[in-house]
């Protein structure tokens, strides 16, 4: 029953990995806004001469640097 | 992107439709490119597009553009002012700042492409973010390159006009978030906990090595201990700060009662009778939180604060010798000389010092005629300037102005809705009921403790009155979601019981019943098309609201005016083909006939040829609308206009029940005397000056064109069109508070026959353990099935 033991204990563990992977997406703000990135999708990428990297890179919309 | 514009040309052959906007053109119509525009303003926009290669904007919806009809741009002076723009502000590097603008305009794909496209139109702009369902723009600039009102102006001359409004920005999306952390864990412990106990129940007593039960209850406890201290903390919260005010609101029995669930699991688990009900614990706490997502789900969808438009200006320009500046409406000072131009809205009492144009008093007193501008006269707060430019003298500060009385009146007391009502009483009731029980029948056991003591757990277990909490707001909550969707909003859940309960409604009339616009009809002998023609090229000189609802009713014509002149307060002169027209008061134009409905008489050559009369223009179907209602409700007709139109309500409402000439403060009269007289009242009516009466009602709602207006104090907002919908709402209302009794007796019976069962013995652990949440399931079932299958069933208009 030992091994029992530690496999209810290393489920534990990997689902709390799950939990703190969610609290940490909905503390980022990424479920605040549910209908535009659908949209957003539909749209062709923009080819101007200024870098890609740039706005491709999600910013997080709470304001963390305040 | 070329396809649609064809298919929009191959339409324009029929019935021109603007390019930019999508409406039809009726009277004015500019042609560029082959496009047809339905005014400058949409045209500009398209030139705007052009010229930055941004026309893929039409292709993503037809109706994609915002029509620029009567659109200013030059209102964002005040974003100079950094105590203004910090409202705007969230946060502010020194590099880059970023702002967030409200936009009621924004309503499809185009609009999120283009607003994420404005770093191409200002370079000073980094980037730019929009949420579509709160309509939020986020955009980052650089505060070296461009400025907050720079990028506020360069929008608004999109047709996306931000909101700029005293409060600040609203609506933020914290409430959210914090609900699904605590459902996040919530159902996190839960689920696992749901595992330890169902191998507990399937394995039977004594099934299970001992070591790896010790396991099981440690893990289970350990688990529960978040959920009782975090997510379940805003019912404590709740009940601990209804309990120090001495009162019981409905959250005190079921704090107590998930309470008396964890430490009973405890105390069983720890003393080892039995493995405690720590499943159900966490389960329950999962599904209330899911009522309460369904909360903020329905109030961030519908979005009450954001659909309306400040009415208020923030800053006014005051005349200072040569030039003038713009102002903080709360830095006017008695005795200052301001300026507000056509369209604008009067902040503060004051008196005129130039002559010309109108002011239209519609919000504040419902009379829907213009008043003319006469040098020397006092005008109001509120009244909103039609045709010129005016200087005026402050005469009373902003805050001792009429609207501003008004608009105090109106938010001094804090309305408790119904839900609360119904939750509070009901939680008194209960928490006495229950706690009462649960104390008889321990004293019934009481030689042996420990029996009373888990009668008495039982009982206030039973007694958590967790369907309510669940059922209300799952079925307001999708009610008030379908609602929104058909045009009408609601302000929060409990004021769909509130309308459920009324029985008497009092209407106002301008803008309610009858549409804001006014027209004429022409009384006298019949006059040729060529007359027709001169008159209304007469009337086109002038900026009188009359005179352009004569242009409307006769046409617009090309025909050559000369000798225009107009005097304030009388009429307007001009010679047209050689002979000389006078459009204007009976005096002016030397007619007899002075009747209150005469708008306007005309004259041909000194000789009095007719007159025009104002048409009140009734709202479709709002007889049989009044009809259905008066089934059941008393139905007046309270009205701040003259009486010139009662005869034309008459048959509708019947002549005791209306009445007109009357003040902001005879509605309030009207209806706390209703209230006197036990009636459950609602307000219906549009403008500022029904505020102090939506408020005195028991339901206040308010019937907008479109979303322009600001309705403080009003529970629900409908746009004109669906008013006709007013008894459907009031079915639909009563049909919800029969759905939510229904969950309610439901949960009661089953939990009781439940808990005896269990209790006896005659059902096994595992069927009780399933039990317990199926029937919250099934409540949110019911309620989300039971909300939306009546919404169908409704016959709606609209």
């Amino acid at each position: 029953m030992g091994v029992m033991t530690l496999l209810v204990i290393c489920s534990i563990v990997v689902s709390s990995g799950f939990l703190l992977a969610f609290l940490w997406a909905t503390r980022r703000g990424q479920y605040d806004d549910m209908a535009t990135p659908s949209i957003r999708m539909l749209f062709e990428d923009r080819h101007t001469d200024e870098s890609e990297t740039e706005h491709d890179v999600r910013h997080s919309s709470d304001g963390t640097k305040q | 992107m070329k396809q649609v514009l064809d298919e929009q040309l191959a339409i324009s052959e029929v019935q021109p439709i603007c390019a930019h906007c999508g409406d039809v053109c009726n009277d004015v119509r500019i042609t560029a490119d082959d496009l047809v525009f339905c005014c400058s303003g949409c045209q500009s926009v398209y030139e705007i597009l052009q010229t930055n290669n941004l026309c893929d904007y039409y292709s993503f919806d037809h109706k994609a553009g915002v029509s620029m009809k009567g659109a200013m741009t030059d209102e964002y002076a005040v974003l100079d002012d950094p105590d203004i723009e910090r409202q705007f502000v969230e946060f502010d590097s020194g590099t880059t700042r970023r702002l967030r603008f409200e936009i009621p305009a924004m309503h499809c794909a185009s609009c999120v492409w283009l607003l994420e496209q404005l770093d191409r139109l200002n370079t000073g702009v980094l980037r730019s973010e929009v949420d579509l369902m709160r309509k939020l723009v986020r955009i980052d600039i650089d505060p070296r390159r461009t400025t907050a009102r720079a990028v506020a102006a360069l929008i608004a001359s999109l047709g996306y006009r931000p909101l700029i409004r005293p409060e600040g920005a609203a609506g933020s999306s914290v409430a959210m978030r914090s609900i699904y952390v605590r459902l996040g864990v919530a159902g996190f412990a839960a689920g696992n906990v749901m595992m330890f106990s169902i191998a507990r129940y399937v394995a039977g007593p004594d099934g299970m090595m001992p070591s790896l039960r010790l396991v099981f209850d440690v893990l289970s406890i350990l688990l529960s201990i978040p959920v009782l201290v975090f997510s379940a903390s805003s019912w404590w919260r709740s009940a601990w700060g209804a309990l120090r005010q001495r009162r019981l609101n409905l959250d005190v029995p079921v704090a107590l009662g998930i309470l008396v669930l964890f430490v009973r699991s405890v105390v069983d688990i720890l003393m080892g009778t039995s493995e405690g009900f720590l499943d159900s614990f966490t389960g329950l706490v999962f599904f209330l939180l899911i009522g309460r997502l369904f909360q903020q789900k329905a109030f961030d969808a519908v979005s009450f604060d954001r659909t309306y438009r400040s009415f208020f200006p923030l800053s006014v320009r005051v005349s200072k010798g040569e030039h003038e500046e713009s102002v903080r409406v709360d830095n006017v000072h008695v005795g200052d000389t301001i300026v507000i131009r056509n369209g604008e809205v009067i902040p503060c009492d004051a008196m005129l010092v130039s002559s010309g144009g109108y002011i239209d008093y519609s919000f504040v007193t419902g009379e829907s005629v213009p008043v003319e501008c006469v040098e020397g006269r006092i005008v109001y707060a509120g009244g909103r300037v039609v045709g010129g430019r005016l200087r005026m003298t402050v005469t009373k500060a902003v805050s001792n102005g009429y609207l501003a009385s008004l608009w105090n009146n109106a938010d001094a007391s804090v309305r408790r809705t119904s839900l609360l009502d119904l939750a509070d009483s009901f939680g008194a009731w209960f928490t006495i009921g229950a706690v009462g029980i649960a104390g008889i029948g321990g004293l019934l056991w009481l030689p042996d403790i420990s029996m009373a003591l888990t009668a008495l757990s039982a009982v206030l277990i039973i007694a958590c009155p967790c369907a309510l909490t669940l059922a209300a707001p799952a079925t307001l909550g999708t009610a008030m979601g379908l609602l929104g969707r058909r045009g009408i909003f609601v302000k929060n859940v409990g004021v769909l019981l509130d309308i459920a309960k009324t029985n008497a409604m009092v209407f106002d009339k301008t803008g309610t019943l009858t549409e804001s616009e006014h027209s004429l009809s022409w009384v006298g002998p019949e006059i040729g098309n060529e007359l027709r023609g001169s008159i209304s090229a007469v009337a086109m000189q002038s900026t009188h609201p009359v005179s352009r609802s004569v242009e409307r009713l006769f046409g617009a014509s090309l025909q050559t005016v000369t000798d225009v002149e107009e005097h304030v307060g009388a009429g307007i002169r001009g010679i047209v083909n050689g002979r000389v027209i006078a459009i204007g008061s009976a005096s002016f134009a030397g007619s007899r006939n002075a009747y209150v409905e005469v708008a306007a008489s005309v004259a041909v050559d000194g000789r009095p040829i007719g007159s025009f009369r104002i048409v009140p223009q009734l709202r479709d179907g709002i007889d049989t609308l009044v009809g259905a209602l008066r089934r059941d409700h008393d139905v007046y007709l309270v009205s701040g206009d003259s009486s010139r139109d009662a005869l034309a309500f008459e048959p509708v409402f019947g002549a005791a029940r209306m009445r007109f000439n009357a003040s902001p403060h005879d509605k309030i009269d009207v209806l706390e005397q209703l209230a006197r007289q036990g009636r459950h009242t609602v307000m219906i009516g549009d403008g500022l000056n029904d505020a102090g009466a939506m408020r005195a009602a028991h339901v206040g709602i308010a019937v907008t064109e479109g979303t322009a207006t600001l309705v403080p104090a009003c529970d629900v907002i409908m746009g004109g069109e669906t008013l006709q919908d007013m008894a459907n709402l009031i079915a639909y209302a009563r049909n919800l508070r029969s759905l939510i009794w229904f969950s309610l007796v439901f949960s009661m019976v089953y939990n009781v026959i439940g808990v005896a069962l269990a209790i006896t013995g005659t059902l096994s652990p595992v069927t009780v353990a399933i039990m317990m949440p199926l029937s919250s399931l099934i409540v949110t079932a019911v309620s989300v099935v039971g909300a939306r299958w009546y919404g169908r069933r409704s016959q709606w208009v609209s």
